[in-house]
């Protein structure tokens, strides 16, 4: 990406924040909903803003309050939480080869999403490794913040907000495909990297098209990763993205 | 939000708290041990392969809408990507891609 050496010479922080400006079009719309759900189960406003700066996890927050609004126990609450969120443990190892040493590393993995992984996967090589740690805290307050601001959002005013502009809720939630296409991209530079990728991508859609929206992820990653495994001798090593 | 709600919430949050940050300090100490053995500073070849797995997985479940019955969602969501390639491959950049996607999207979605 172009974006190579202007990290040297801009802040990184704000170049961490401006990278994910992209991610608020599909954080924003699902905060608010989470708000507006987590108020109509029978949270508080307080209570609602205090589960998405503590938990921040998508998924599993919706999970949280539809459990205990439906009344199961806490212990299963806690485990099915811990469940859905099982696909995070992948995620910091892939990008600790690309941290800079700093103790402020671990803590900031609270601010490793999805989306913040994505990014930060792609986009941390191709920076200057003094940059790295400005670029990710911007990249991940951002997120947070705009996750917590969502929802506080969602739980004051999502009724009326839903109401007035359904578009918006149905539209900018596009942002994170989007997002993740042009991260992908240029991986699609060898054959066995786009069979990987073509795989992986075909069967996450369908294990969430049958209905199993929180192991489709994991589940169509350990398919994609084998079948590069299984093709490797066949269409050779794979580009200079390898590892 | 009674006391044992409050614990089971913090648990939850401390759990994932823990599950982003253990895994982090267990492959800073695998690279220390590398670099301490003076071997080269890798990561598991299964891991480097997973990362971009786990990103194409994602991208494939964000491509179905909320409503996959609705047609015009699906028109959107082919047009939205195709603009996104396009403008990738002439600008080589991040935002414009996906406001221009976002945009693409959004137009067919109400036109349709």
């Amino acid at each position: 990406m172009n974006t190579t050496n202007t990290i040297k010479t801009r802040n990184p922080f704000w170049a961490g924040t401006q990278e994910a400006i992209p991610l608020l079009g599909g954080y924003i719309p699902v905060a608010i909903s989470f708000g507006l759900v987590s108020v109509q189960s029978g949270f508080s406003v307080l209570e609602t803003v205090l589960i998405s700066t503590l938990v921040y996890a998508g998924a599993s927050q919706f999970l949280f309050v539809a459990m205990i609004a439906a009344g199961a126990p806490l212990w299963l609450v806690a485990i099915m939480t811990m469940l859905i969120n099982a696909r995070h443990l992948v995620y910091a190892p892939n990008i600790a080869i690309y941290l800079p040493p700093s103790k402020w590393w671990p803590w900031l993995m609270h601010g490793l999403t999805d989306q913040i992984f994505a990014l930060a996967h792609t986009r941390m090589p191709h920076m200057a490794e003094e940059s790295r740690l400005g670029w990710y805290t911007g990249a991940a307050l951002l997120a947070w913040m705009s996750w917590i601001f969502g929802t506080a959002l969602g739980a004051v005013a999502g009724e009326e907000l839903t109401t007035r502009w359904p578009l918006l809720g149905e539209v900018m939630p596009f942002a994170l495909p989007a997002l993740f296409l042009v991260l992908l991209a240029p991986r699609f530079s060898s054959r066995l990297w786009t069979l990987t990728l073509i795989v992986t991508i075909t069967l996450a859609f369908a294990f969430k098209l049958s209905g199993y929206p929180n192991a489709a992820i994991p589940m169509a990653a350990v398919c994609g990763a084998i079948v590069y495994h299984l093709m490797k001798g066949v269409l050779g090593q794979g580009s200079k993205h390898d590892g | 939000m009674d006391n044992s709600l409050w614990i089971t919430l913090i648990l939850c949050a401390v759990a994932t708290l823990m599950m982003r940050m253990l895994p982090l300090i267990w492959m800073q100490r695998h690279l220390a041990r590398r670099k301490a053995a003076q071997a080269v500073e890798d990561m598991p070849t299964w891991l480097s392969v997973f990362a971009p797995a786990m990103i194409a997985a994602m991208f494939g479940v964000s491509l179905i809408p909320s409503d996959p019955a609705a047609l015009d969602s699906w028109v959107a969501t082919a047009v939205g990507c195709i603009a996104t390639v396009v403008v990738w491959f002439f600008t080589r950049s991040l935002g414009w891609p996906v406001f221009i996607g976002v945009l693409s999207y959004g137009v067919v979605f109400v036109l349709v």
